[in-house]
């Protein structure tokens, strides 16, 4: 309750960022990986949201006590991989070729990833902002009655 | 009696409701980039606002067992609703970064105001106590 808990909602927002940016790194260093333990191509990976949900009794206490409910920030539900088709390149010469000469590549689709990374950049940089209100306020809370 | 503190208790349930908008802006800030997430909004001012007309109703008391109408604000002024309606975007998402800071930004400056005010009314206290006295 109280001003922690909206520091606590940023600081989740922050962390679900943080692990979206990780992810898309590692698919822009992977993009060209055309062997994993797997023995197939790097496959692009996705980090799925979910809003955090509080347990079911404090849900219920909070909808009792009118506040608000079922609302303690963001999580990650899931890291799936994209099941979309590899790209094929033409290469004889690669080890990785088939019987006709192709190499599959990773789907990572390299300008996407950037576009991905400024939408995570700027959500990070959201959640500082509204975590930098919180102190502020919480500051000046403290100077009632000086 | 007159209640002292009445406009301290009234800048008090403002604080909260702005609070409570905060923590839902930083929520709505934080789940941005959540599919299906639909933003939660607080108002309080309207009702907060009503409940002090209805406050300053003046009755005449003849007798003094008969109810004072002094009575106190309650604690259901603060409405949290989820803002079920359209969404622009294909995740159906129907947050918008822009508008939130916005909103940030002014229910900040507007919980600086309150606390100010709580406090010169407590400077205006404390001068009623120390220079009456003279």
């Amino acid at each position: 309750m109280g001003f922690f808990n909206s520091i606590n909602i940023s600081a989740s927002g922050l962390s679900a960022e943080r692990t979206r940016m990780d992810i898309i790194s590692k698919n822009i260093a992977n993009a060209n990986t055309t062997k994993t333990s797997g023995d197939t191509p790097y496959r692009r990976q996705m980090v799925i949201f979910k809003e955090k949900d509080s347990t079911p009794f404090s849900s219920h206490f909070a909808k009792a006590s009118k506040t608000l409910s079922n609302s303690q920030g963001v999580e990650i539900s899931s890291i799936v991989e994209d099941t979309k088709p590899f790209k094929k390149v033409y290469d004889p010469g690669n080890p990785d070729a088939d019987k006709e000469g192709y190499v599959s590549m990773p789907n990572v689709d390299v300008m996407n990833e950037m576009v991905d990374m400024i939408s995570a950049t700027r959500a990070y940089e959201a959640n500082i902002t509204a975590i930098n209100s919180s102190k502020t306020m919480a500051m000046k809370a403290l100077e009632i009655g000086r | 009696m007159i209640n002292s503190y009445a406009t301290v208790d009234f800048l008090k349930k403002a604080l909260n409701g702005s609070m409570e908008r905060h923590e839902a802006i930083s929520n709505n800030i934080a789940n941005v980039n959540t599919p299906g997430y639909k933003k939660i909004t607080v108002e309080f001012e309207n009702m907060l606002n009503a409940e002090l007309d209805e406050k300053y109703v003046q009755l005449n008391r003849t007798e003094k067992n008969h109810i004072d109408n002094q009575n106190e604000l309650g604690d259901n002024y603060i409405s949290i609703t989820r803002d079920e309606g359209y969404s622009t975007r294909r995740d159906e998402n129907n947050v918008n970064i822009d508008l939130e800071n916005a909103k940030l930004a002014k229910n900040t400056i507007i919980y600086n105001a309150l606390i100010k005010q709580l406090s010169n009314e407590f400077n205006r206290m404390k001068i009623v106590i120390s220079e009456g006295g003279k």
